[in-house]
């Protein structure tokens, strides 16, 4: 067994410890390799133990099954689903993408990887603490859930493991940025390769939040042991959500410096435009934090001008960045193909594009499945009024589940499998098996997340509760109008929960038994005729008018959701100054 | 967004003051000392309370509304309102932060949340014009325990109120 995992951690290097990738073509050196497995590796056990938790949070959600009670610790089990998937797997797994990102594409050695070991062990340490201590909640306390609001009764020690937790990152992230350092060190006026340049975007968007992330849970541990009387509600919401919101951008980022990449070798996606996607990736620093603000928009004691300017002048900008990506990277895809004249017509770039490769269908899923339902549905709730019809509704659920669980799950799944193939250069057990995961998971959440969407803002359904359509306990009201809905949403993510299990078996499997991968197996990787186009025609000279027909599609959607929405609010009473 | 602050009427705006949660709870009380009350027979049978049916239902001595979440009850709940009147809803809350989140029973898609904290007190104005009962539910975890917390909110036709309130 020992002998099998540590097996896993081998591959051929040179005496200086680099082998080049037979796939991508880049310099690996062992130290990076390492760890991005090891990061990687202990992100699919969070996977793991969040998607457990994921089967008993969705059979109590549907009523019909109501598996675990109010007071059987129905609020324990959601608290583990929210952190062991929403925080462990996306940031264990953004460790991964940063060694990526930096060391691997720089083809440069990891450098202090003691501290990457360092970071590691305290974020292993803090998430077990987390997990610890949402478990063994005793009577009196209360469980976290994902915000852990104050007053609420939080255990000081899941305060403390959440700081524990944040430093660890902040380590493990330290030898990515000293990647950079000696890379520039000695030449600064090269570019960074656009895979890099979007992984040190996410790198200090990660800095703000992990910021915002200590202050918080450090204000409310000082609280909660008594070193200072009282904590404001308020204040507690604005520093959490720092980290709260910015958690997720930390996942949006690295998913689509994952999109960049992937596109790329597997899709044969060429960049239409450096410095629009350099830009795309700049305006995120500098706005998607405001953009946090969405959460705080139905809260009292906050400004009118303060919500509108964070929400819609500053939160446009990051918008504005999210739409360039989302044109750039399949108008690369159509230019790439298009260049070596790989179909015609208008979508034949995309029906002739690899799908039987389960990388690059995870990938394009990933793309259509976050921008169409996550994306649409994130603006429309971060509208001040609209807000009011959102917040904390099973929409908000669906919302981001669109954008967490299907897109940058799905895009993450992708990159897990490109990693079992390159770096750990193996098979998977079951070719058929690996495909029914972006289909089976995109086909069973995403229609799970449109009826979440649908009870949410068209039933009020409530989140966060362990009954409340078929029956509110003590009162003859009940929302269960809603309860149809239901025989889709429990189905359907038990489905993808499902499908969760079969990602696992294949990756694991995939790890323990598959087959060492051949020079023939890398070349079934990569688009038809290799990884670079074969020159030709410059970029701008390529059509990319499929791409631009998505883009109309994907505005008219836009467009009939945002007027619908409006069109439902004004239908209500009169509310507000 | 901005625009529909000056001409729209679905806006999450209104004062907000910073109390002490004893203090918002005594807000509460003084209010209910001087409120009304009426029963749910009454008002669905479009008639006056008799004396002894008294007990449940406030009805607001002015324009003034004070809802209190509490784990895992809302005080301040039922109250009978008159449809078309322009109310204070002051939302507040004894412990921890709540939701206030609202429909009324034959329109459910006719929703909205707002939040409530326990050091806040909001004033948000509102003017029910469909007569109905509004139910009230939390939807920001509040304990175990949430899941039971709801209250309703009578909206009356302006021409029945002051029979079925008692006036």
């Amino acid at each position: 067994m020992l002998a099998t995992l540590s097996g896993l951690f081998e591959n051929d290097y040179d005496d200086e410890g680099f082998r080049t990738c037979s796939v991508t073509g880049l310099e690996i050196h062992r130290s990076a390799e390492v760890h991005v497995k090891l990061f990687g590796l202990t992100a699919v056990i969070a996977l793991i133990v969040g998607g457990v938790f994921a089967l008993t949070v969705a059979l109590t959600r549907w009523e019909v099954i109501g598996l675990v009670g109010e007071f059987d610790g129905y609020y324990r089990h959601l608290s583990m689903h929210a952190w062991n998937i929403l925080i462990f797997w996306m940031v264990f797994m953004e460790i991964a993408i940063l060694y990526v990102g930096g060391s691997m594409v720089l083809g440069r050695r990891l450098p202090f990887t003691s501290l990457a070991k360092v970071g590691y062990v305290l974020m292993l340490a803090g998430a077990l603490g987390i997990n610890y201590f949402i478990w063994t909640l005793s009577g009196g306390s209360d469980a976290p859930l994902l915000t852990a609001y104050v007053p609420l009764d939080v255990p000081p020690g899941f305060y403390a493991s959440s700081i524990v937790f944040l430093l660890g990152a902040t380590v493990a992230a330290l030898p990515f940025l000293l990647t950079l350092w000696y890379e520039k060190r000695g030449n600064w006026s090269a570019t960074l390769p656009l895979v890099t340049f979007g992984a040190f975007a996410t790198f200090i968007i990660a800095v703000q939040a992990i910021l915002g992330g200590l202050v918080a849970f450090s204000y409310a541990l000082v609280w909660q042991v008594g070193l200072i009387d009282s904590i404001n509600t308020g204040i507690y919401r604005q520093l959490y959500w720092i980290i709260g919101h910015g958690s997720q951008q930390i996942n949006l980022l690295a998913m689509i410096t994952v999109w960049y990449f992937l596109t790329h070798v597997v899709g044969g996606a060429v960049v239409v435009s450096e410095k629009i996607s350099r830009s795309a990736f700049i305006l995120y620093l500098f706005f998607i934090n405001l953009g946090a603000a969405h959460h705080l928009m139905v809260d009292p004691g906050l400004s009118v001008e303060w919500r509108i300017f964070n929400t819609s002048y500053a939160f446009y900008g990051a918008a504005l960045a999210s739409m360039i990506h989302a044109f750039a990277i399949p108008a690369g895809l159509e230019a790439g193909r298009r260049q070596r004249g790989l179909g015609g017509g208008l979508f034949g770039w995309l029906t002739s594009a690899p799908w039987r490769n389960p990388i690059f269908a995870s990938t394009i899923f990933s793309i259509i499945m976050f921008g169409f339902l996550g994306g649409i549905s994130g603006v429309l709730m971060g509208q001040l009024q609209l807000n009011m019809t959102w917040h904390n509704t099973y929409a908000t659920v669906g919302h981001f589940h669109a954008t967490v669980a299907l897109g940058t799950t799905l895009a993450f799944m992708g990159l897990v499998f490109f990693v079992i193939k390159t770096m750990f250069q193996r098979n998977f057990i079951s070719d058929r098996l690996a495909l029914l995961v972006p289909y089976g998971y995109s086909a069973a959440m995403g229609i799970a997340v449109l009826v979440m969407m649908y009870v949410g803002i068209l039933f009020g359904v409530p989140r966060r509760t362990s009954e409340v359509v078929s029956n509110i306990p003590g009162s003859d009201f009940s929302l269960s109008a809603a309860e149809p809905l239901f025989w889709l949403i429990g189905p359907m993510t038990v489905l993808a929960v499902l499908v969760g299990v079969v990602f696992v078996l294949v990756a694991v499997g995939s790890l323990l038994l598959g087959s060492r991968t051949d020079s023939d197996d890398d070349r079934e990787l990569l688009p038809d005729g290799g990884l670079r186009p074969d020159g030709g025609e410059s970029v701008h000279a390529v059509e990319m008018r499929g791409t631009f027909t998505l883009c109309l599609i994907f505005m008219a959607t836009f467009v009939a959701m945002y007027v619908l929405n409006w069109f439902l609010l004004t239908q209500l009473w009169e509310i507000g100054a | 967004m901005s625009g529909f602050t000056r001409f729209g009427d679905q806006n999450p705006v209104g004062e907000t003051y910073e109390v002490d949660p004893a203090g918002f709870e005594a807000s509460l009380d003084a209010y209910r000392d001087e409120a009304g009350r009426t029963s749910a027979d009454a008002i669905n049978e479009g008639r006056p309370p008799e004396e002894d049916e008294r007990q449940r239902i406030i009805v607001p001595p002015g324009d003034s509304v004070y809802v209190m979440g509490r784990q895992f009850t809302w005080g301040g709940l039922p109250v009978a309102l008159e449809a078309g009147r322009e109310y204070d809803i002051h939302l507040g809350a004894r412990d921890v932060q709540h939701g206030f989140s609202i429909r009324p029973e034959q329109s459910l898609s006719q929703q909205i949340n707002l939040q409530i904290f326990p050091d806040t007190e909001w004033v948000v104005p509102m003017t029910f014009e469909d007569p109905d009962e509004y139910h009230v539910i939390c939807n920001e975890f509040c304990g175990a325990g949430h899941a039971t917390m709801s209250g309703s909110l009578f909206v009356v036709d302006a021409d029945e109120y002051d029979t079925v309130v008692g006036n």
